[in-house]
Formats: C-alpha cells, structure tokens, sequence
C-alpha cells in the first residue's frame, strides 16, 4: 500500500486531506449531539473523525516521498498556487496536534467541568481549533498562517467562556478576547510591514527578499511588531500575563488543549516564519534578531519559573510552567541550527505528555471533588496512589530529572545551545541560564509531590477518590509515554531531526 | 554472548528488579519484604564477588555493550564497563547494601517502600559505577539521588523534610552544571573528531579530548569538578551533608556517607583526571587546598559537635578532603610528568575511598544504633555507658579507633599512603610548611575521637538517661557490625587485599 489511493481519489487536495476530515467532523458534531443528545455521542464521534485523520496524517508522513507534486494543495499553477504545503514538518507538528486533541476530546465529556449544554458546539470548536493549528504548520505563507491563528483563536475564545457556571471563565475569555485581538491587530500590522518591505509574503520567498533588501526601518518594525503578536500565542514573556488567568478559569480539559496545542501552534510559527526567514544568512546582519530571541527566551523561563513558585493554584503553577517552557523551546530560535530545532520539537512533543498528564490529573482530581490549591493535594498517595504517583512522574518530567521523558527532550534541546555543529557555540550562557532554571522549577514541583506523599490528607478528606475511568486512560497513555520516550525515545527524536532538517531545506 | 558479559547489567538489573518487588510487598506481605530485599542484595553481593575473584588483567572480559539511542545525530549507547578503580566500589555497595539491609531488619513504618528505596539507591548507585557512557552515567547519577530523597522526607528525623529538599535542590543543581560540562566536552570531542554523529562513551571523548585546548580543558574541568565537589562533599559546598545524614533514617546515612560521597571522587578521577589531562597542571594548587581546608575544617568543627552523629557527618568531610589531597597530588604528578607520584596519589585516593566506605558505614550503624538503643544521640546525655552496654561500647571504640587511623586497621593505610604521596608533592613545590596541616587535622581527629568517647563510655555514669529503656546491641547488630570491624581488620592487617586490584588500574596511569 502506499500514498497513490489518497492522490488517485484526492488529487492535488491530498495536501490537506487530514483537515478535510476534521472539517467534515466539525460541521456534523452540533446535529450528532442534536439528534443524539447524549455527550458519549459526539465524543465518540469526534475521537473516531481525529483518529482517521490521525491515520491518514501518519500514512501520508509515512509515504511522503513518494507523493511528489500532490503534497502542494492546487498544485503550482492552480487558484490556490501552493497555499499549502504538506511537509514532513506539518505532518509532525499535524500528529502533535492530533494527540493533543485526541486526549481533550476524550476527557471532555466526562468533565464536569465541561458544560452539558451546547455540548456539540464545544466538540465542534475543538475540531475546528485543531483544524486552524493543522492549516498553520501547512500554510506557505503569511497570510495562510494567520487565517488559521485566526480560526484557533476564535475557536478558543469560545472554548474558555463555555465553562458557564464559573465567573473565572467569564474573566478568563474577557482577558482572552481582549488579548487575543491585540495579538491579531499587531500581527497583521507586521504583515503589512513586512509585506511593504519585502515585497512578499511567501516563507519560501522572505528569505531571498530579506538578503537582497536588507534591514529597513519597516521591516524591523514588522518583524518586532510580529514577534509581539505571535509572542502571546505563545505567552512568551513580557507578552505572558493572560495565560495564568485563562488556564485557571477556563476547564481543564480546554487549559490542556491551550497548554499544549495553541501554544505550540505559535512556536511552530516562529519556526516556520522567523527561523526559515533567518538561518544561515551571513550576507545581512542576524545576530540582533537571534539576541532577540534569546533574551526573550532567558526572561520567560526565568519569569515563568520564579513566578512559579508564588503560586498556590496548581493550575496556575502550571501555567507559569509553561511558560517557562516557552522559553526552554525558544533557545532553537536564538540558536538557529537544525540540531536545536530538534530538540525544540522533541521537547514540544514531551511537553504534550507531560504537562497534558499533569493538567488531565487536575482535571480528574476536580471531578473526584478535590480543589485546584496545592494544599488540597495533601496526602493524594494515601486516597489515590496511583493518581500521585502518575503526577509525581509528570512533574519530575517536567523538572527534567532522568530517565524521564522531559530529561530527554532537554538534553538534546539545552545540548543544542552548546553545540552548533562545530566548535562548543556561543550561547552557552543560554544554556546555563536554562540549567539554572530547571533547578528553580525542581523546588515547585518538589512542593507538589510532598504534598501529594509526604503532607498527611486534611480532616474529612481522608477517603479514597473515585473519577471518571475515562481520565485514568488519557492519564495511563500520558505515563507511558513520559517513560517510554525517556528510556527510548528514537522513533520519535529521528522524526524530529528528519522535520528540523526538511523545514530549513525544502524552504 | 556468555556469561560472563551479562554480571555487570545484571549488577544493575537485579537489584532493580528486588526494588519493584519489594515495593508491591505491602499489607499482609510486608513481613516477608525484609527477607526478599536481602536475597536480592546478596544476589547481587555474589555477582560483584564473581568479578573480585577474577584477576584484575582479565576485567576485560565482563564488558558489555549495547546501541540505545542512535538519532539525531546523538550516540548513546549501554556501555558498563568494570576496572580497578571501580571494583572496589562496586563490591563496597554491594557489601554496605547486604548490611544495612539485615540492620534495618525492625523497619515498622511501611517497610516494602523502604526496602524498595534502599533497593533502588543500589540500582543508581551501580550505575554509576559501572557504565562508561556519558549520558548513562549522568541518568544513573541522577537516579540514586530521588529514592535517597524520598528515603529521609519519609524515615528521616524531625528536620527530614528541610533536610530533603536541601540536598536534593543542592545535589541537583551541582549535576546540571556537571551536565553542560559533559555536553560541552562531549560536543567538543565530536567537532574535534570531525564526526556527524555525537558519541557519548567514554573511549571516544578520552581519546579525543587530550588533543583539546587547555583553556578549554581547564574551563570545563571547573564545571564537572563543582558537580562532583559538591557530591563529595567539599568545604565549601559541605553545607548540605551534615543537615542530610543527621536527619536521614541510618540505612541512608550509612549509604550516604559510605557510597554515595564516593561518587563525587570516583567522578573527579573517572572523568576529571582521565579525561581532561591538560587541565590538571592548573588545577591541581585549586584541589590541594580545597582538600586541606576540608580535612581541618571537617576535623574542627567535630569537636564542638553534641550529635554523634552529627559529629561522624563532619568527620566525613575531613576524610573525604584526604581523598581530595591525594587526586590534587596524582594531578600535580601527571603535569609534571613524575609516573610514581601519579601511581602513588591515584592508589591512595582509591584505597582511602574504599576505607572511608568501610568505616563510615560502621560509624553510622554504631550512631544509628545509639540513637534506637539509647532513645539519643546526644553526647552530652550520655556517659560512663561502657559499663551498662559493653558489647557497644567495644564496637563504638573500634569504629573510632580505625576512623582516626590507628595502625593495623584499614585507616592507617588510607592516612599513610595519602600523606606520603603529598610529602612527594610538596616537596619540588618547597611548601613543606603544608604538611603542619595534614598533621594538625590528624591531631584533631584523634582528639575528637577520644573526647568523644570519653564522654559518652566512660567517667561517672549519666543520670540523664533513663536506663530501663537501654539495651545493648541485638543479635542481628552484632552481626552486621561484626561482619564491618572483621573487614576493617582483615584489610589493614593485609591492605594488598584491596590495593592489589587499584594498582593495575594506577600502573596504567603512571605510563602516561
């Protein structure tokens, strides 16, 4: 079997075949819960439309040599003209969005978090959320890349405030919608800078155009004002202060998906724009824009892990973790080499188990009756040992501590701050920065695990928990793989390296 | 494949697999974890004596290795390898598990978890010793530092939880700033092999790294040295090891102190001195002087210590600041080329980190014992107890005497062959005065011995002990004390038992 059933039925829109189906999933969802009305129904439904799509994704990643000319949608002459392109590097990042939406969709309807009315426009608004972020990695130029953001975003607004019954949620999408339209007005407007300036919009074109022109005014103007815009998407700081709002009023299923999905959406935007537009350009000078980076990098983890340690929330502490992750991710943009792109995207994926795990735990622990304080945590291994203990992996993970998942990823990831294929680089002093850091994070994290095995459970409280089993699978799948890919991760670190490698040469 | 290659995995395996056992024993089972946990330790005993009984020429044969990762250009791959500097750890874990193991015997307080993590530190601590893969031997590294953690904020004392979460904060970051000196030695190595893939194993960055700039050497030897100096522990990154091994429960403290500080010196010569020679030259002034301030600085503040054990934590730092003395003298000897000094400064620091694993695991078993025996540790409390536990009073006596170095048993040689070697160093140095130093520590640590023991054995009997509730020493402590006085004896009436195996592994040294 190989790729030619998609492109003999398919032709030239075998490119965005995994999104068709999503789409299609979409659109019947609100009649499957109107005919149905049963939650099981549509999350059936859903889960079956993302694992197709997931299964065609795979084989199209699989095969994707051998398509040839049909991985451009339209072809080179048509209306579309290579609007979207899949590449190994979109069907990953396709793949990354696809479990992470696999274990939202999962847990959703078993969520009583998660709001019994309109359950079919929320199953609907996770597809099509999924959908816009599969269009950004495919998406050739700016232009593609921002109506997907765009179909992301709106979806998200509305994902956050559909968490009715809590007046956080509604804060929560006020903060979201507000932030989220300064995050569009500022992107665009650095479209047009850029556009102005470089006379394309095309990724494959801006570097060609950036040599040739070089630095002006508008364009350094766009570039920061772009920076700025997809800089929330990935609540990297300064541009960071909605997202601990946002994950602690929205559900937690929903803070999952906006953790682990949106987020990486955005860096892989910044892969996509900044870092095909920059790498390897001697002729003009990049070094401002990599200390950009890089100090944007050094200010979230820093921020994102000190701030961290104030928290009392656990959803809020998780928040602050990503953020510092963010910044973890963003050492591939200051180093630019395709070895720290690598262990950028390794990093993505770990992150997706990990904090998923521990944000999935959360949300089964608020179904099972416990708060979101780190204090109502006290004494988790008595009433619920292996809920802890799959916590205490997740964190540890997270903290970077061997043979775990998280370790792995930072590795290759830090690693490549200190190596960029020849002598020992430059940035080191990113990678000490990192290093520190992950230290910082262990003392949080550590806080969490001796409440959950050290502290004794409070009065009243000393039962053992019971939570919908559904949490326990998305859970189990998350532990596994936090091991799994620690102990052995080369099925998927070669992948990586095979994406970092056919991003910055097909462009 | 035979045999003989799958000891040293199994080494790690089977402990592991005791661990995982162990901590399912929970409930009604319970009772039989203790029996489980030591059978496995012993397993593990027998594997390390199949490798002792082998001659040290033919270590050769027990290598085993296997691909792991081979992705994104990055090598990683299951190397364990045994030699002559790390036999005798091996054996000294293996030995010091099956002890603490039948010590801890009375374990009420969930017993499978403990047993498990004590099984578990074994895993790491093997680990350590045995692979020679850098990404291995820093996972392993970091794997024998949570169950410790976990050991004393659970069975710790009334302090454990600050106690646990300073060493393992302390610990932790001291590795990652190893970690970005393995990466850039690593990475330097690849780009100076003109290889695309990255190789992590030892054998690839020794060979490659001598050929690099001794600037270089010398920055990334300051960053694996601290990761390792803080292990060890050094003054002045001590400050976590005697809050750790006063609180930790003393099967830890016994680990703690007899194995687990010997991976900071076992680093410092495994990775520091064998891999980066041209540093060695500059830093070996830097090493000498740490190891000096430890070994009066541990040896002063003994003496105002009213823990007991408070007081053997800070003997250990004079102790291991011995060990430091001798590596910084190997490292003065190799930059000036003197093969004898390099040969003599890597034995001792070798033979002294196996004598300080052998009597500092006496020395906690006999606090730990005072403090379950007597209901304290305090020195003040007790006195004249010679007459009221004389069984005890005889080992606390014989794990005091060799700590301070008397002839005839293990410390003596460790002290004598470590200070000759410094003599050697100091002397083209001209800074003889050094040696008023060395001596001075030797002085003090004699006399915090016999004060203490003069004021908890003997003069007039306590009043502030209530005496109904003390006890001598049971069977099983006898036994498990007795086992550690008769290898004290044993190796310093006949220290060549264990120096045989190091000078193999130090005549290779004296070649270069």
């Amino acid at each position: 079997m190989d790729a030619s059933i998609f492109t003999n039925i398919f032709g030239y829109y075998t490119a965005i075949l995994p999104m068709i189906i999503m789409i299609i999933g979409a659109m019947v969802m609100p009649a499957v819960y109107m005919l149905t009305k049963k939650r099981a129904a549509v999350t059936a439904v859903s889960l079956v439309v993302v694992v197709v799509s997931a299964v065609i994704n795979l084989i199209m990643l699989h095969y994707i040599g051998t398509m040839g000319d049909y991985i451009y949608l339209g072809g080179t002459s048509a209306t579309f003209s290579g609007l979207f392109v899949y590449t190994s590097f979109a069907g990953l990042m396709i793949m990354l969005f696809q479990i992470v939406a696999f274990f939202a969709i999962l847990v959703s309807g078993s969520s009583r978090e998660v709001t019994k009315l309109h359950f079919g426009a929320y199953g609907a608004l996770m597809l099509i959320a999924t959908t816009g972020m599969m269009f950004v990695v495919a998406a050739s130029d700016l232009i593609g890349i921002f109506v997907g953001v765009e179909a992301v975003s709106i979806s998200s607004y509305a994902l956050v405030t559909l968490k009715r019954a809590d007046p956080r949620a509604a804060e929560a999408g006020v903060k979201y919608v507000i932030i989220g339209g300064l995050s569009t007005a500022l992107t665009i407007y650095g479209i047009s800078m850029v556009y102005g300036s470089l006379g394309t919009i095309a990724l494959d074109g801006l570097q060609v155009a950036f040599v040739a022109k070089g630095w002006t005014w508008g364009l350094v103007i766009g570039i920061i004002t772009m920076i700025a815009g997809y800089g929330f998407k990935i609540a990297a700081a300064p541009f960071h202060m909605w997202a601990p709002d946002v994950y602690e009023g929205a559900a937690t299923p929903v803070s999952m998906f906006l953790a682990t999905g949106s987020k990486k959406m955005g860096l892989a935007v910044f892969f996509k724009v900044f870092l095909v537009m920059f790498i390897g350009v001697t002729a003009v000078k990049v070094e401002p824009v990599q200390y950009l980076f890089a100090i944007i990098a050094a200010v979230s983890m820093t921020v994102g892990n000190v701030v961290a340690i104030a928290q009392n929330n656990i959803k809020r502490m998780l928040a602050y973790s990503s953020i510092a992750q963010a910044g973890y991710i963003l050492i591939a943009m200051a180093v630019m080499t395709p070895y720290a792109l690598t262990g950028g995207l390794f990093h993505m994926f770990t992150h997706v188990f990990m904090k998923g795990g521990a944000f999935l735990i959360v949300g089964a622990l608020i179904c099972a009756g416990v708060g979101e304080k780190i204090s109502d945590y006290n004494g988790l291994a008595r009433r619920s040992p292996l809920m802890a203990f799959a916590m205490m992996l997740f964190l540890f993970s997270l903290a970077g501590v061997p043979p775990l998942a998280g370790f792995t990823s930072k590795f290759v990831l830090f690693s490549g701050a200190i190596y960029d294929g020849g002598a020992v680089s430059t940035w080191v002093w990113l990678a000490f920065i990192a290093i520190l850091n992950s230290a910082i994070s262990l003392y949080y994290y550590v806080r969490v695990i001796k409440a959950m095995y050290i502290e004794k459970p409070a009065k009243g409280t000393e039962g053992k928990l019971s939570y919908p089993k559904v949490f326990a699978i998305a859970i189990a799948l998350c532990a596994i793989a936090v091991v799994v890919l620690g102990i052995y991760p080369n099925f998927l670190l070669e992948p990586c390296a095979t994406a970092a490698k056919d991003l910055l040469g097909v462009f | 494949m035979d045999f003989n290659t799958l000891i040293l995995p199994l080494l790690i395996l089977v402990p592991l697999i005791g661990a995982v056992l162990t901590l399912f024993m929970g409930g009604n089972r319970a009772k039989y974890a203790n029996l489980v946990a030591l059978v496995f330790t012993l397993i593990t005993l027998v594997l390390s004596l199949v490798v002792m009984i082998t001659p040290v020429g033919e270590l050769d044969k027990f290598n085993f290795t296997a691909d792991w990762i081979n992705a994104g250009g990055l090598k990683m791959s299951f190397i364990f390898v045994v030699d002559g500097l790390s036999i005798l750890m091996v054996f000294l874990t293996a030995m010091l598990e099956v002890l603490v193991m039948a010590f801890s015997y009375k374990q009420s307080d969930r017993p499978n978890y403990f047993y498990a993590l004590l099984l578990a530190i074994e895993v790491g601590l093997m680990g350590v010793y045995l692979s020679a893969d850098y990404f291995l031997f820093y996972i392993m590294w970091e794997v024998s530092l949570i169950p410790m953690y976990f050991l004393i904020s659970w069975y710790g004392g009334p302090r454990r939880h600050y106690s646990a979460i300073k060493f393992f904060i302390y610990t932790h970051v001291a590795s990652l700033i190893m970690l970005i000196g393995i990466f850039c030695m690593v990475f330097e190595s690849a780009h100076l092999a003109g290889s695309a893939t990255v190789d992590f194993s030892f054998a690839f960055v020794k060979q490659w790294m001598a050929g690099a700039d001794s600037v270089f050497q010398i920055l990334v030897f300051a960053m694996l040295f601290f990761g390792f100096a803080v292990k060890m522990p050094a003054v002045p990154f001590h400050t976590w090891l005697p809050d750790a091994h006063v609180e930790a429960p003393t099967a830890g403290s016994v680990l703690l102190a007899g194995v687990m500080l010997k991976m900071g010196s076992y680093g410092i010569i495994r990775v520091c001195i064998e891999a980066l020679p041209g540093a060695l030259g500059s830093w070996q002034y830097i090493v000498i002087a740490i190891g000096l301030v430890s070994m009066i600085y541990g040896a002063y503040a003994c003496i105002a210590q009213r823990d007991l054990k408070k007081m053997v934590a800070y003997s250990s730092i004079s102790h291991m600041g011995l060990v430091m003395v001798a590596m910084g003298a190997a490292m003065g000897g190799a930059a000036a080329g003197d093969a004898n000094l390099v040969k003599m400064g890597i034995e001792f620091a070798i033979f002294q980190m196996f004598a300080h694993g052998l009597i500092s695991g006496m020395l906690f078993l006999v606090c730990g014992t005072a403090g379950h025996n007597f209901g304290t540790r305090e020195i003040p409390l007790m006195g004249g107890m010679a007459g009221k536990v004389p069984v005890y009073a005889a080992f606390m006596m014989f794990a005091f005497m060799a700590s301070l170095g008397l002839p005839g048993l293990i410390g003596f040689w460790g002290e004598f062959g470590i200070i000759a070697a410094f003599y050697q160093w100091i002397e083209p140095n001209g800074m003889l005065y050094l040696l008023v130093i060395c001596l001075l520590s030797l002085l003090l640590t004699a006399g915090y011995y016999l004060w203490a023991m003069q004021r908890t054995l003997f003069g007039r009997l306590t009043t502030k002990l209530d005496f109904a509730h003390v006890h001598d020493v049971d069977r099983v402590e006898a036994v498990v004390l007795g086992v550690l006085a008769f290898a004290i004896a044993i190796y310093g009436f006949w220290p060549d038992l264990a120096l045989s195996y190091v000078t193999g592994y130090a005549q290779a040294w004296a070649v270069i």
